[in-house]
């Protein structure tokens, strides 16, 4: 409890008192506070509980790497497990909880498991719970979900909102510290369109932590003065709390912006989480570098914190780590952090300095413990004292914060993402990122970690110069004074090892994995990085070892006497830093995760009663219930009879429609369908199969010749972009030389079907035309005038259903109208809507198929369509395969109908066949019912299916067998047509 | 003469125009909308469909290659229509989508902002003119963009789709309206 607020400095605004509560307490921030840093200015030092071993553990960073401080925030559907404290900016009323512990944080008896922890290494699961095998999914595995864990995600619905958007760029530059802001000052002065995104809510960077003075301005009004300038930049987009998390094809970034995570009630009109995908001509990376930790005893007991992240709380936050404070360093970031505490009144007790030669432009106060290392640190829930080793002799210093710096490490992930592999440079004694990348640059400390503010103003400025004038903006690089006060913490030797260890060394802080750990991985032979990972968890969890890798490959490559750069890193990959689902969902979920198409008819059908049932995106009337219909097979059979004795409408729309115009249309059609088309008359349609290349039936439909050079394609519904899409490729690809030009024209239509032996009288109250059986017959097609010319459509003599039936297009917006109208005209005759039920019922008893036959294994000659398949013609897609042996087998499956023996039985679709006294296996398989019904014209269930030999086995008794319910059901096979097998109707 | 009154039901009939400062979404009438099938590469055609258009602005809009749509607000009789389709011959086929395709008009100074929220198409008008027309995305639903204005597009989208899309577009719009 010894960190507190200082009475003045940082970028808070102290008249902006904010309250809040950690575990149910309520404390007091103020506006400007991150989560953690009005935690520590409250002493609370505590934050959470590790993973496996539930230690105590507290702030450890003041960033997006903080592996310790995880929380939940908020309550209901609004809460969010493991939000790094450290990233959230604190608001009034924001309520945060610590996770992984019970009862209390202060008292946690999962703690337990330390002691336990001799038991507990790397490769425990595996050597544990490997027997009986039958505990593993019965006992171990719930066991230990239970026992792990971080956060626990709510079952409520989230009440806000998330969207995704676009945004493109000339230069897209990747953090806003001293290398990003000297870009975009000098890129958009030029004029080039440039985003800048920064992850925190300022743009600033490490200079909102720094005291250096940039051209006799201080650091944080040197921002505020580019900041300024930025903002009146038209062609300048500046996108704060905005996480760059991946680096994708095409130079497109995706980045998460947190919109309103920092307010207590967000606007319901804006999301929350706005997911951005940013193409960018070019990109600068300038993300900076990860000071690294020290692996030493204790090195997570709270109160020992990252050189840097004291700085910020210090000099951003104005928050005092302790009062007794030492520092650990093995470069000249500790000496900075030195400097800055003894100007707060805070000298430190000691910097101990693994280097021998140490800094010698310090001229602070501290003692200086040159050549020494921290070997342990001391304390429970807080650090109480630490161990200084030098000469092989130790030395006990009471202190209440310790701060460390292993040097740093570029963030280089995002230049990782699409293959490249980062490169161990010794000079700079860490992984660079591989050289050349398309697209991407790297500047500033994310290049070296050398650069110091000047280094980096400099290298920003200069590289976005060069990027936007081979762009052909006219600009040059933006100059920015002298800089005093800069901290250049030069790369030194980096210590992975700390020698005279006594207490748990912790390299991964998420998963517990200890130095211990990895040794243990390389001796029982898992020292290969990646098995390495998966061996001790280290690197895994939401902070995927952004703190630990380094250390965990540099522990590795010592262990294995090899250089850092032999052992290599696991691979980088999105996202870099955890992704909420919500972002990655946007808008596209509940009424708006996929579209709603409606047909032209969908309000007439709405209010003739129609109960919808999706079918793709489509809403399809099912059925029309009438008064005193209980069940849905009442009004189906209703509609069913009515259609065979009266009239009845139902909407096709939904067919694909397809213009084919052009001088070589004919020729066109010929080649795509099975069956000959090039003669096809004008003002007649023609039932078409067209095969895939394999030759197999790819879909089926008519198609009809308004004019020589136009003709009229429709397809099933289901296949309507498929077929305009093969079309296309046909056009294009196959044959450039015809004159072909195609239109969907799907949506233009409202089509209608109106069958039964009462249509032709309905039609003719609104056609003007002559469409008697002489003068419009059987499959004729032709443009018709209605309703004494008021509107045109098209008339086609077709039917599904077996009856005298038409289908009727008109321009969509007057479908419902022309629906109107056929209802009212054939009200007399008794005229009904039916739905796709009643329309699946008449076409099976008519024995036409639909894709539940043409399921993409069966040829024409497989559903009676041998006939179909020209001799006569040179060439059509699927002639060259259609003829295979294989294909024209007598065995092959083939359609039929089948009967129950007795018709009070039925059967249901995909049940399988068996020859009559056959056993029940899949060996004895005889095919399968392909579709069923009850048909009220048979008065019992009738299925169409494909069984072996089919055609020649009318007739036959077999078993009906459906193995998942452990139905039998003896029937017949026959003919698949069960209504008029003449085809009387359709010539009436 | 017919018993029979035929009507028109737009596609957006029963939606609310959006207007405030920043955005604004309203249908377009139902007028007339022809596909123009011609052949990639033919400039000749290309210049000659401003004559067969209504003469308003931007009333003839690319569709890909060897494609344009003309578009208008006012609905073309079936002989007017008939007579269009035989001017664009032997050069061009025309198919009649006046009733296939819904247009809506989206405007104001948010609209790029409103937009990018659904097609990845690079709005800004230095790289989409005025006049410029292209097939994407929008979320999830396919739709012709044109910009008409320095702060307005044309969407059209298929008519089966037109309310679906109108929905997604007022849930974008709603932060600027």
């Amino acid at each position: 409890m010894t960190s507190y607020r200082l009475e003045s400095g940082g970028l808070i605004d102290r008249q902006s008192r904010l309250s809040f509560t950690f575990d149910g307490k309520r404390m007091l921030g103020f506006a400007g506070d991150s989560l953690a840093s009005a935690l520590l200015a409250n002493g609370c030092q505590l934050v959470g509980r590790s993973f496996k071993y539930h230690r105590p553990r507290g702030i450890l960073t003041a960033g997006a790497a903080e592996p310790n401080a995880l929380m939940t925030i908020g309550q209901g559907g609004r809460t969010e497990p493991n939000t790094r404290a450290t990233m959230q900016e604190l608001y009034q009323g924001l309520e945060a909880a610590s996770q992984n512990r019970w009862p209390s944080l202060d008292f946690d008896i999962g703690s337990f498991n330390s002691l336990l922890s001799p038991f507990l290494g790397a490769g425990f699961y595996y050597k544990t719970f490997m027997w009986p095998a039958a505990f593993w999914e019965k006992v171990y595995e719930p066991f230990i979900r239970k026992a792990a864990g971080l956060g626990k995600a709510s079952y409520e619905k989230d009440p806000d909102t998330y969207e995704k958007a676009w945004a493109h760029c000339d230069l897209l530059l990747i953090g806003a510290g001293p290398t990003g802001l000297a870009a975009a000052l000098t890129a958009g002065r030029s004029g080039a369109r440039v985003i800048l995104v920064d992850e925190q809510s300022m743009i600033g960077g490490s200079l909102l932590s720094d005291t250096a003075r940039i051209g006799e301005a201080s650091a944080t009004d040197f921002v505020l003065t580019a900041k300024a300038e930025l903002e009146s930049l038209s062609n300048v987009t500046i996108l704060t709390r905005t996480t760059a998390f991946g680096w994708y094809d095409g130079n497109v970034f995706g980045a998460v912006e947190r919109v309103q995570k920092h307010v207590a009630i967000p606007n319901a009109k804006a999301p929350v989480e706005r997911l951005w995908r940013i193409v960018a001509k070019q990109a600068l990376l300038a993300t900076g570098a990860e000071e690294r930790p020290l692996v030493f005893g204790g090195n997570d007991i709270p109160g020992v914190m990252m050189a840097t992240a004291m700085r910020s709380y210090l000099n951003r936050y104005g928050v005092a780590p302790g009062r007794q404070v030492a520092i650990f360093t093995t470069n000249d970031s500790g000496y900075a952090l030195a400097l800055d505490l003894e100007a707060r009144g805070i000298v430190p007790v000691a910097i101990v300095d693994s280097r021998a030669g140490g800094n010698p432009a310090y001229t602070g106060k501290a003692r200086i413990v040159k050549g020494a290392v921290v070997s342990d640190a001391k304390g429970g829930k807080a650090l109480s004292s630490i161990v200084i080793l030098k000469d092989g002799r130790t030395e006990n210093l009471k202190v209440d914060a310790l701060a460390m710096s292993g040097g740093f490490s570029p963030v280089i992930h995002l230049a990782c993402h699409r293959g490249g592999k980062p490169v161990w440079s010794d000079a700079e004694a860490a992984f660079l990122a591989p050289q050349q990348l398309n697209g991407l640059q790297i500047a500033g400390a994310a290049l070296s970690t050398g650069n110091g503010i000047a280094a980096c103003l400099s290298e920003g400025a200069a590289k976005a110069a060069v990027l936007v004038s081979e762009m052909g903006f006219a600009c040059t690089a933006a100059s920015f004074g002298a800089v005093e006060g800069d901290m250049s913490a030069r790369p030194e030797k980096p210590l992975w090892s700390v020698p005279g260890v006594k207490g748990k060394a912790f390299v991964d802080y998420q998963n517990d994995v200890t130095r211990k750990d990895l040794g243990l991985a390389v001796r029982e032979g898992y020292g290969h990085v990646e098995l390495a990972k998966r061996y001790t968890t280290s690197g895994m969890a939401t902070d995927q070892g952004k703190l630990s890798n380094i250390n965990a490959i540099g522990l590795l490559a010592e262990a294995r006497g090899i250089s850092p750069g032999d052992v290599g890193t696991t691979t980088f990959r999105p996202f870099y830093t955890p992704v909420s689902f919500g972002a990655l969902a946007g808008a596209y979920h509940g009424t708006h995760f996929q579209p709603v198409r409606k047909s032209p008819l969908h309000e007439w059908a709405k209010k003739t009663g129609a109960v919808f049932v999706e079918t793709g995106l489509w809403y399809r009337s099912s059925w029309f219930p009438r008064d005193g219909e209980s069940t849905w097979r009442e009004s189906v059979d209703r509609e069913v009879l009515n259609i065979r004795k009266n009239a009845g409408l139902c909407d096709v729309s939904m067919l694909g429609k397809i213009e084919i115009c052009g001088k070589d249309s004919a020729e066109f059609l010929n080649r795509v369908y099975s069956n000959a088309f090039l003669k096809l008359p004008v003002g007649k349609a023609r039932y078409g199969l067209m095969l895939r290349e394999d030759g197999m039936i790819y879909d089926d439909g008519t198609t009809s010749r308004l004019s020589d050079e136009h003709f009229f394609m429709t397809t099933t519904t289901a296949y309507a972009a498929g077929v305009m899409n093969h079309l296309e490729f046909c056009a294009q690809a196959l044959w450039p030389d015809l004159d072909v030009r195609l239109a969907s024209s799907t949506d233009q239509w409202a089509q209608m079907a109106i069958a039964g032996p009462k249509a032709r009288t309905t039609l003719e109250k609104i056609v003007e035309e002559d469409i008697s059986n002489a003068a419009f017959p059987f499959l004729a097609a032709k443009e018709v005038s209605l309703c004494g010319g008021q509107l045109h459509g098209r008339l086609f003599r077709i039917s599904f259903s077996g009856e005298l039936a038409f289908e009727l297009a008109v321009p969509a917006g007057f479908g419902e109208s022309i629906a109107d109208a056929l209802m009212e005209a054939g009200r007399e005759h008794g005229i009904q809507p039916y739905g796709v039920e009643a329309l699946g019922v008449l076409r099976i008893e008519k024995g036409h198929v639909t894709h539940n036959e043409i399921n993409g294994t069966v040829v024409p000659g497989d559903l009676g369509f041998g006939k179909m398949v020209s001799q006569a013609k040179p060439d059509f897609i699927g002639k060259a395969m259609v003829g295979r042996e294989g294909l024209v087998s007598a065995d092959r499956p083939q359609l039929v109908g089948v009967l129950p023996l007795d018709p009070k039985t039925s059967f249901r679709s995909g049940s399988h066949i068996l020859a009559k006294g056959a056993a029940a296996t899949l060996e004895n398989d005889q095919g399968y019912i392909t579709s069923s019904a009850y048909s009220p014209h048979v008065g019992s269930t009738i299925g169409l299916a494909l069984v072996k030999s089919g055609s020649t086995r009318h007739g036959e008794e077999v078993l009906v067998w459906n193995g998942l319910r452990e139905e039998f059901t003896p029937a017949r096979l026959c003919n698949p047509v069960f209504v008029d097998q003449a085809n009387e109707k359709l010539h009436v | 003469m017919s018993e029979f009154r035929i009507t028109l039901r737009p596609a957006l009939g029963s939606v609310t125009s959006i207007v405030s400062e920043n955005i604004a979404l309203t249908p377009l009438p139902e007028g007339h909308v022809v596909h123009v099938l011609g052949k990639p590469g033919d400039e000749a055609l290309a210049k000659r469909l401003g004559s067969l258009s209504d003469g308003s602005a931007h009333a003839v809009r690319a569709a890909g290659p060897g494609q344009w749509f003309i578009v208008g607000n006012a609905a073309k009789s079936h002989a007017d229509m008939t007579a269009l389709f035989e001017a664009l011959k032997p050069d061009a086929y025309g198919v009649d989508q006046s009733q296939g395709r819904v247009r809506m008009l989206a405007s104001g100074p948010m609209v790029e902002r409103m937009l990018a929220k659904g097609t990845a198409v690079d709005l800004s008008l230095t790289q989409f003119p005025l006049g410029h027309s292209t097939t994407s995305v929008i979320g999830h639903i396919a739709a012709h963009l044109t910009r008409v204005a320095d702060d307005a597009f044309e969407i059209m989208v298929l008519r089966g789709f037109a309310e679906s899309l109108w929905d997604d577009l007022a849930h974008m719009s709603a932060e600027f309206a």
